[in-house]
């Protein structure tokens, strides 16, 4: 029995170490991913919201509010320009086809997708991966919030954006949940 | 053993994924591309180094007994390291290779390093087999991962190679690409492997 | 997600092995023949589930409370290598039967990538606990199945010419492809 309290304790003991050298390499990194985050969706919000020069998170008691009934959003912002309020940007996570894909949609106050931004994302370089690229976030430009949009090989009407080759996933989760800001805008936002 | 052999052991002699076949799920995973293949190779090659030397060092400390279960802490340490800095300063390849950076931690390659080599042997030579294995699995992925990009995306880092009218092989880039080319892979070697024998034993 | 899509999705859709890449090294080393296949897969599936239910437990109750999700990796495989220690302890005593049929692959499942490939899923994902069982249930039977039909094909090979270069794992990776790309046949059902 003694050796086996010994063998546990050294055990124990290099578990100790290694938890605390993780505990001071998590408390480098913590901040500079919260840094890297925070820059990456300043850069976001200006591009899909190119109007607005000032972003300010949505008020808490309607964010607890969509967010209480749709999860998958992360935050909402929204997007002035000197006083007027030009739009919103709405930062949400879906599930694609290697995990989560988070993105970024712009919203403007009269009723238009004014762009797409794909974040952090595992999927397949070359084939969902794609969605990252401007043929396919750009297509989803100035669409309107009041139909609900769908991915074709060739868009044509006002409701279509373009799909992805080989990978109906990921094509699928964005374009669903552009969808789902379409409903929050015209539900929750615009009135 | 001399340190350059040690090297050329990892490297090409005793190549993780060629020759030893051990460490597959995250070389046929993480090589859709060769900049995350290289990405993976390296960051496996830094836990490799690190724990290898870690466990050198302890090798006269830690009992016989427990040894597994310590060199397990000891790998999950160096993993959740670079995990950490990988999420803080190359956000892209972290969700690019996402549950593999964890599932390192069961990659066999550095348990059986760790229990093969650096439990036997000093800390600079079980540093130089950390990195001429990591290297060696490094080059494997490489190979694979722009092999896959070039035929399933026509591109290699990112770069396109050639114009509009080449049509990529679309499934080399999903997942029945990924075994069928590291088949024909690893069959090229074993016979270069032999021819290679059978002219020295001549 | 329903519980339903989940089965579904993790046994044929995203089939763990032939398109996620968990779980190759026993898929590749232990398919010779469908016996011991079926043994692994049955190990494998018990493992997995339990396992599965106590990472989420310890994650829940006492990583995310103390703040100390960094340390997820670490406790994980600590926890699914005790287990699994804990599980061949309890079959030696009590099923001395069940302990001969599958005491063998019960060390080789500590560094199998699926046990905590999906432990570390089932919190990424989001599911709670009713989803988190079906998942790794799912995901254990679809490694099993895809286990159990390569060893079917492989048991095949010993009768026929395989080109010398080929032969071992080359022809099993290949064999592993098609049989990936016959999966992919399953990708509208979700």
């Amino acid at each position: 029995m003694n050796e086996t309290l010994k063998l546990g304790l050294i055990l124990f003991i290099i578990t100790v170490i290694s938890a605390s050298i993780l505990a001071v390499s998590n408390n480098i990194t913590t901040p500079k991913i919260a840094e890297a985050d925070a820059l990456k969706d300043d850069l976001a919000k200006k591009e899909i919201l190119p109007q607005g020069d000032k972003f300010e998170p949505l008020e808490e008691g309607k964010m607890e509010e969509i967010k209480s009934e749709y999860p998958n959003i992360i935050e909402i912002y929204e997007g002035h320009n000197k006083n007027d309020l030009e739009g919103y940007t709405v930062k949400m996570k879906v599930n694609g086809y290697g995990g989560e894909i988070e993105f970024m949609t712009g919203v403007s106050t009269d009723g238009k997708i004014t762009g797409i931004k794909i974040l952090n994302n595992g999927e397949t370089p070359g084939l969902g991966g794609n969605a990252t690229k401007p043929y396919f976030s750009d297509s989803f430009k100035n669409k309107p919030v009041d139909k609900e949009l769908n991915a074709v090989k060739k868009p044509e009407s006002d409701n279509e954006v373009q799909a992805l080759t080989g990978a109906t996933i990921t094509t699928t989760a964005v374009v669903d949940g552009v969808n789902i800001v379409s409903e929050i805008y015209n539900s929750k936002l615009a009135n | 053993m001399k340190l350059s052999k040690v090297f050329y052991n990892g490297l090409i002699k005793e190549n993780p994924i060629f020759v030893q076949l051990i460490g597959m799920c995250s070389a046929l995973a993480v090589s859709t591309s060769a900049k995350n293949g290289l990405a993976m190779g390296l960051a496996v090659t830094g836990v490799l180094i690190g724990s290898n030397f870690v466990i050198s060092l302890l090798r006269k400390v830690i009992p016989d007994k427990i040894r597994i279960p310590a060199f397990v802490v000891v790998i999950a340490t160096f993993v959740t390291i670079v995990e950490m800095f990988m999420k803080a300063y190359t956000q892209d390849l972290y969700s690019a290779l996402g549950i593999f950076i964890p599932l390192i931690v069961v990659n066999c390659i550095i348990l059986a390093r760790a229990e093969a080599f650096a439990s036997k042997n000093g800390v600079i030579p079980s540093i130089v087999d950390g990195l001429g294995m990591g290297l060696g699995y490094t080059l494997a992925l490489l190979i694979l991962g722009s092999l896959r990009e070039i035929i399933g995306a026509g591109s290699i880092f990112g770069k396109q190679l050639f114009g509009p009218a080449f049509e990529p092989a679309l499934i080399f880039i999903m997942p029945p690409g990924a075994f069928i080319l590291l088949g024909i892979l690893i069959a090229i070697f074993n016979t270069v492997r032999k021819k290679k024998a059978a002219a020295e034993a001549n | 997600m329903s519980l339903f899509t989940i089965l579904i999705s993790t046994i044929f859709v995203n089939n763990f092995v032939l398109s996620r890449f968990l779980g190759i090294c026993p898929f590749l080393g232990v398919s010779n023949k469908t016996e011991t296949a079926t043994g692994m897969g049955i190990a494998v599936t018990f493992v997995v589930t339990l396992s599965s239910i106590i990472t989420y437990i310890i994650q829940k109750s006492v990583l995310d409370k103390l703040g100390l999700e960094y340390l997820q990796t670490i406790v994980f495989i600590l926890v699914i290598a005790a287990l699994v220690q804990f599980v061949e302890m309890v079959m030696k005593k009590t099923s001395p039967t069940l302990y001969s049929a599958l005491g063998v692959y019960l060390p080789l499942i500590t560094t199998n990538c699926i046990v905590l490939g999906v432990a570390i899923l089932n919190i990424q994902e989001g599911y709670n606990l009713i989803q988190t069982i079906f998942n790794a249930f799912g995901a254990s039977v679809g490694f099993s199945l895809a286990l159990v039909l390569m060893a079917g094909i492989r048991e095949k090979f010993e009768l026929i010419d395989i080109p010398e270069a080929l032969e071992g794992f080359p022809i099993a990776l290949i064999t592993a492809g098609l049989m990936s790309i016959a999966f992919l046949g399953f990708n509208g059902l979700v």
